[in-house]
């Protein structure tokens, strides 16, 4: 086991002079938890974790830790697949998990403040009754935190409407490698006042300050939502669909997802979920829409079969059959996990790229890995697809994984190709910090750099991640 | 074969923690509730579909479905998913919610079974919301047919219905002869729960209810929804049952942390007095 950055003697001790008995843990079951997300490439091997109840309490284990070169590993719900908050060398986790003070929500301004640790979920209740949401939605917000969304700079399955986590942060407080605190923006829409630092830490992953508090902007709560679930004969029948749902109806559109009946084959053995059609096709579309007042979707709707645009389809009758319509899509990871060993991958491309992407894409695999099973799903309304590489039953994990590195840099090749990014919405973490040149440009990645030495010269604040000094 | 099935739509039961009782719990506000159809009403509807088709060519229908509910203008929603979901035609009985109750709704289907001449009624055996259990029962009564209850499955034979009901330690099955009331349980949605003479016995349903197909959904906005009055079926609209105060339950207490075993064992010992 690594131990580059095991505890100085007396740390510990320093540590708990400051702060409640119960705020710190050592307790190596409790630590294989806390040193993991959801990915499952990496042996978690933390030294301890630390729990603070206050901004002051983040900002004294910060301060402590910078002065006695300690890496600290900013924790939220640990939900990301790409390995941003695994603690694998010794370091301490900083949890967030007692931090999940949610203020009263501010109807007018359409603003709550919330601690990091809120659960993505529980702001969403926080806010529902006052007509309001936070429009950052996805399979895990029943365990993500607020501040893992912000640092993560979360994607989801409503970015078609709503766009990232970016844009539903409108002040942050942040604590500095050294112990200060920031500030920023508080709760102003407009400020146009130099570099928005703000900006900065969405996104960082931890490596730059640690998120303590976040004022978030609200969106309406959709009145009414229509959940459709089409069956397309191939992959260009997605995009077919997708151009004539963006060339609009009476609706606006708040998630376009599409999966390939591999993914639901995995669902079915899984969770023995059925398929809600009559007949099982290739390719899926599950469309949610919120129709604009009293409007008719019926013409349109009847159209799209006229021109034999969709093979088949049906619409949720009730909010649990909508609810069963997105199991189908918001299980598939979940499924791939539980029934084999994933590779994934999370990549962009432009919508206009995607046709000539795909089609390259299978011929990378069929010709270099012939017989490996590739689910593929993803967020077509951003250009967003996972790819989703399933392990043979019959090849050993690191030949595997030894093999789907080399497949990698084939397919980054191809993202590059078409002006792609390698990771859409998952972030780099660990896991995609050696790709990182697929998508950025030598002279970005000196920047990069240069914003990290200078908030972070002692590189103390999640070490490792996204890019090395 | 024709089958009527009866349909309520309830408060949905995921949202039991958002009903309001004002003050002096004469009534329950129902504003801000999600209204859904009766879960049971949902599978017996399934289990009528089955009963009416090949199985295997779903879309040619083998009998007639009438569903009917009782309620107000926009009960016609549950109404209208229903006929895309498959059912032939349907009847709305206008009431208010607060004219209604088990014996009223009773003596309201048998006068619409009359006129209808159905060969079967099959409902849910209960409403997840008032839970009475009793409206197949009475209505069986006044009509002077046979009745399964609790049903778990159902095989069409020639004039007859064979069904299973679960009880404690095993499966009792009764031959009921048509015209027959059964009310169903919620195995009647399982894959091999329910044959009508025409599906083959090695056929297997998907789980649960079906979904509709879309271009059933639009074809139902079609369909036949035909309204009657409640006092054109029955006479004495007196109500029978009625509720004279509702309550919440008590809340639960909040926990107390303990520092240790020790304090546990102690208070387990004088406090909760378990040990």
């Amino acid at each position: 086991m690594a131990s580059t950055h095991r505890l100085p003697a007396d740390f510990l001790a320093e540590l708990l002079a400051t702060l409640p008995p119960d705020a710190v843990t050592t307790e190596p079951s409790e630590l294989a938890e806390l040193g993991r997300d959801w990915t499952k490439v990496f042996a978690p091997s933390p030294s301890a974790a630390v729990f603070p109840r206050s901004t002051e309490e983040v900002a004294r284990v910060v301060r402590l830790a910078n002065a006695r070169g300690v890496a600290v590993v900013p924790s939220g719900g640990r939900t990301g697949l790409a390995g941003g908050a695994v603690a694998k060398d010794g370091e301490l986790v900083l949890s967030m998990s007692r931090m999940r003070r949610m203020d009263p929500v501010d109807v007018s301004g359409r603003t709550v403040r919330v601690q990091a640790g809120a659960v993505t979920a529980a702001v969403h209740e926080h806010v529902a009754p006052h007509g309001l949401t936070w429009p950052v939605d996805f399979a895990s917000k029943g365990s993500s935190h607020v501040g893992g969304n912000i640092a993560t700079n979360a994607g989801g399955v409503k970015v078609i409407r709503y766009g990232l986590t970016r844009n539903w942060v409108l002040g942050l407080e942040v604590v500095l490698a050294s112990g200060e605190v920031l500030q920023l923006n508080g709760a102003l829409e407009k400020n146009n006042t130099g570099f928005d630092l703000r900006q900065l830490f969405i996104g960082s992953e931890g490596t730059l300050g640690v998120i303590t508090e976040a004022t978030l902007k609200l969106a309406r709560l959709p009145e009414k939502l229509d959940v459709f679930l089409f069956a397309v004969e191939d992959f260009a029948a997605v995009l077919r669909l997708f151009r004539e749902v963006r060339a609009g109806g009476p609706f606006t559109v708040s998630a376009y997802e599409f999966f390939t009946d591999r993914c639901f084959a995995r669902l079915e053995r899984h969770r023995g979920l059925s398929m809600p059609l009559s007949a099982r096709a290739t390719h899926y579309v599950l469309l949610e829409v919120e129709p604009d007042g009293a409007a008719s979707l019926d013409a349109w709707l009847a159209s799209l079969f006229e021109r034999g645009l969709v093979l088949d389809g049906t619409m949720a009758q009730t909010s649990s059959q909508a609810e069963k319509l997105w199991a189908l899509r918001e299980g598939i990871s979940e499924s791939l996990s539980a029934t084999g060993l994933p590779h994934k991958n999370d990549i962009a491309v432009p919508i206009a790229n995607l046709e000539g992407f795909t089609a390259e894409l299978d011929a990378v695999f069929g010709a270099g890995y012939p017989g490996w099973e590739i689910c593929l799903f993803g967020h077509i309304g951003d250009g967003n697809l996972h790819v989703n590489v399933m392990k043979p039953e019959a090849l050993e994990k690191a030949e595997f994984l030894r093999q789907t590195g080399a497949a990698d840099h084939a397919m980054f090749e191809l993202v590059k190709k078409h002006a792609g990014s390698i990771s859409a919405e998952h972030g780099v973490g660990l896991l995609k910090k050696p790709y990182l040149s697929y998508s950025r440009a030598p002279a970005e990645l000196a920047a990069l750099r240069a914003i990290k030495g200078a908030l972070d010269p002692r590189n103390t604040l999640n070490p490792g991640k996204i890019l090395d000094p | 074969m024709k089958i009527l099935v009866p349909l309520k739509r309830v408060a949905d039961p995921d949202n039991a923690n958002k009903i309001k009782i004002p003050a002096g719990g004469a009534t329950i506000d129902t504003t801000g509730l999600e209204w859904k159809p009766n879960p049971f009403d949902e599978y017996a509807l399934e289990a009528a579909l089955r009963l009416t088709e090949n199985g295997a060519t779903p879309k040619t229908r083998g009998g007639e479905v009438i569903v009917v509910t009782f309620g107000p203008k926009e009960c016609e929603t549950t109404l209208r998913a229903a006929l895309a979901t498959g059912a032939d035609r349907a009847i709305r009985v206008d009431a208010k919610d607060d004219e209604l109750d088990g014996s009223i709704v009773a003596k309201a289907l048998r006068a619409i079974v009359d006129k209808e001449k159905p060969d079967a009624v099959v409902m849910g055996k209960q409403a997840v919301d008032g839970d009475s259990n009793q409206i197949g029962q009475m209505l069986a009564q006044h009509l002077g047919w046979p009745q399964a209850t609790f049903a778990a499955t159902i095989e069409e034979e020639d004039g007859a219905l064979l069904v299973g009901r679960e009880v404690d330690g095993g499966v009792i099955t009764l031959r009921v002869k048509l015209p027959a009331l059964v009310t169903v349980d919620l195995r009647i949605v399982a894959p091999t729960s329910v044959y009508s003479k025409q599906t083959k016995r090695d056929f297997k349903y998907n789980d649960g209810v079906r979904f509709a197909a879309l271009p059933a959904i639009m074809a139902a906005k079609k369909k036949p929804l035909a309204e009657l009055k409640l006092a054109e079926l029955v006479s004495d609209t007196a109500l029978k049952v009625q509720y004279s105060r509702f309550e919440a339950p008590p809340s639960r207490k909040a926990g107390i942390k303990v520092k240790d075993v020790a304090e546990l064992v102690t208070r387990l010992k004088n406090e909760a007095k378990v040990i």
